[in-house]
């Protein structure tokens, strides 16, 4: 009899997960935090065949800061890396993403290759963050490792052969400053309507080379760069940059979702940029 | 297959396969029904467990994951009927209502509770981020925790 509950390998090492993905092929898939996974039944989605749990690798749940750098393993989870990166005011778009979302049991579950690997999770907190700090990732295989940039890796991430895995999350440091505004139908604990990431340097008030990112209006996270062109060099005056958000919010076709319309998303938009310029100049 | 679990310190065999929620393990196999599978989405914290002493989600925890390792549910936190100060301090300033989301709110609150001995209102309010109450408003639950506050350090339960 064919058995057809899905199975659990739980990888020591890897290589080892390398290995046990490649032998499964098209039907294996690695388990990170679970969080995405667990609710396919309430996607009306089925379970995979072949699961490889990654959660005893220790190398993948490492986070390493250093002045230049920070390299964060993927299966790092949300209140780990929130604990790592509180100290660097560089990247407080990154410890504010993977400290407010959700709420404390699933920070404490879901990890930041879950979170970059859920191609239908529209509401991911931690992909605009990681868009505007232009963070690049590591994929490894049994033959080598590949490096790309968060943009194309979001373009590449379904086509992903089966036995290559998000690895490590790489990010360059500068002397910049960040912010992380998010709008959720209730105060905390719920998916946000919309996201918008900042990171800029400020030189004697102005903004200097801004990213913008936003998630959770589309259903990928993307930078909002005819606003990054209006805002560079730009002294910083949040009514002024709510009425450059307004301007430029066509850019955006939201998404219709049960817990807001897409116009609705669009539309608070100017008010996000508000926010997120107020905390990145205080 | 079967799952080797560790379930209020007794050792518990359960013949299903690893992807299987932790919490229908609790409830279908061992009968332990205090953990509440109600969004099965990590939003209302209904199912919350503690594991190795962290609250966890037992929704979204397959059993496979939970092999060796110490899972506690609200039963076992009140062994021979003794209740926790978290639970003492509930049942005292009459802060249940239909009950549903109480052993959830009590791993939360035991756990919070063990990590901070003072905590503001504001923290326990945070730390509830996860548990949702359809019943209360959450008042007195927090009138409650904070009178348990203090009375958690030093171990168990
Ligand atoms: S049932 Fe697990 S969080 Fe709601
Ligand atoms: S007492 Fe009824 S849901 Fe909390």
């Amino acid at each position: 009899m064919i058995d057809t509950h899905p199975s659990l390998y739980i990888a020591p090492t890897l290589g080892d997960a390398l290995s046990a993905l490649g032998e499964r092929g098209a039907e294996g898939a690695a388990f990170a935090g679970g969080t995405w996974i667990m609710r396919a039944p309430i996607r009306h989605q089925p379970l995979g065949r072949a699961y490889v749990a990654l959660g005893k690798i220790e190398e993948l749940q490492r986070v390493d800061v250093t002045p230049a750098h920070v390299e964060i393993g993927a299966c790092a989870t949300h209140a780990t890396i929130a604990a790592a990166l509180a100290p660097c005011s560089d990247l407080a778009v990154l410890a504010e993403a993977a400290g407010r979302s959700a709420n404390p049991a699933v920070r404490s579950a879901a990890t930041i290759g879950g979170n970059l690997m859920a191609a239908d999770f529209a509401a991911a907190d931690l992909v605009p963050a990681l868009l505007c700090l232009e963070a690049s990732v590591e994929i490894v295989a049994r033959d080598g490792v590949e490096r790309m940039t968060i943009s194309d890796f979001l373009l590449k991430r379904q086509y992903l052969a089966c036995d290559r895995l998000l690895s490590r999350i790489r990010i360059e440091r500068a002397d910049r400053r960040s912010a992380h505004t998010r709008l959720p139908l209730r105060k905390a604990g719920d998916y946000p309507v919309a996201i918008v990431s900042l990171s800029a340097r400020i030189e004697a008030g102005r903004l200097m080379e801004p990213r913008i990112a936003v998630g959770s209006v589309e259903p990928v996270a993307r930078r909002w760069t005819p606003l990054e062109a209006a805002l560079e060099g730009a002294p910083i005056d949040i009514a002024a940059a709510r009425h450059a958000a307004e301007a430029y919010a066509a850019y955006f076709q939201g998404r219709e979702g049960i817990e807001a319309p897409g116009w609705y998303r669009i539309s608070v938009l100017p008010a996000l940029i508000g926010r997120a310029l107020q905390s990145l100049s205080s | 297959m079967t799952l080797r679990l560790t379930i209020n310190g007794r050792e518990s065999l359960a013949p299903d396969d690893p992807m299987t929620p932790l919490v229908d393990l609790l409830r279908e196999r061992f009968h332990l029904t205090g953990a509440k599978p109600v969004c099965r989405e990590g939003f209302c914290g209904a199912c919350l467990v503690m594991i190795d002493g962290e609250p966890t989600l037992s929704c979204l925890t397959p059993g496979g994951l939970a092999e060796g390792r110490d899972i506690r549910t609200i039963e076992g936190l009140s062994p021979a009927g003794r209740l926790n100060p978290v639970q003492n301090a509930l049942e005292a300033h009459d802060a249940v209502q239909c009950g549903m989301c109480f052993p959830g709110m009590v791993m939360t609150l035991t756990h919070a509770l063990r990590r901070n001995a003072a905590p503001s209102r504001e923290e326990l309010r945070h730390a509830l981020t996860g548990n949702t109450c359809r019943c209360t408003g959450y008042e007195r639950i927090l009138d409650a925790a904070l009178s348990a506050a203090g009375a958690l350090q030093g171990g168990e339960p």
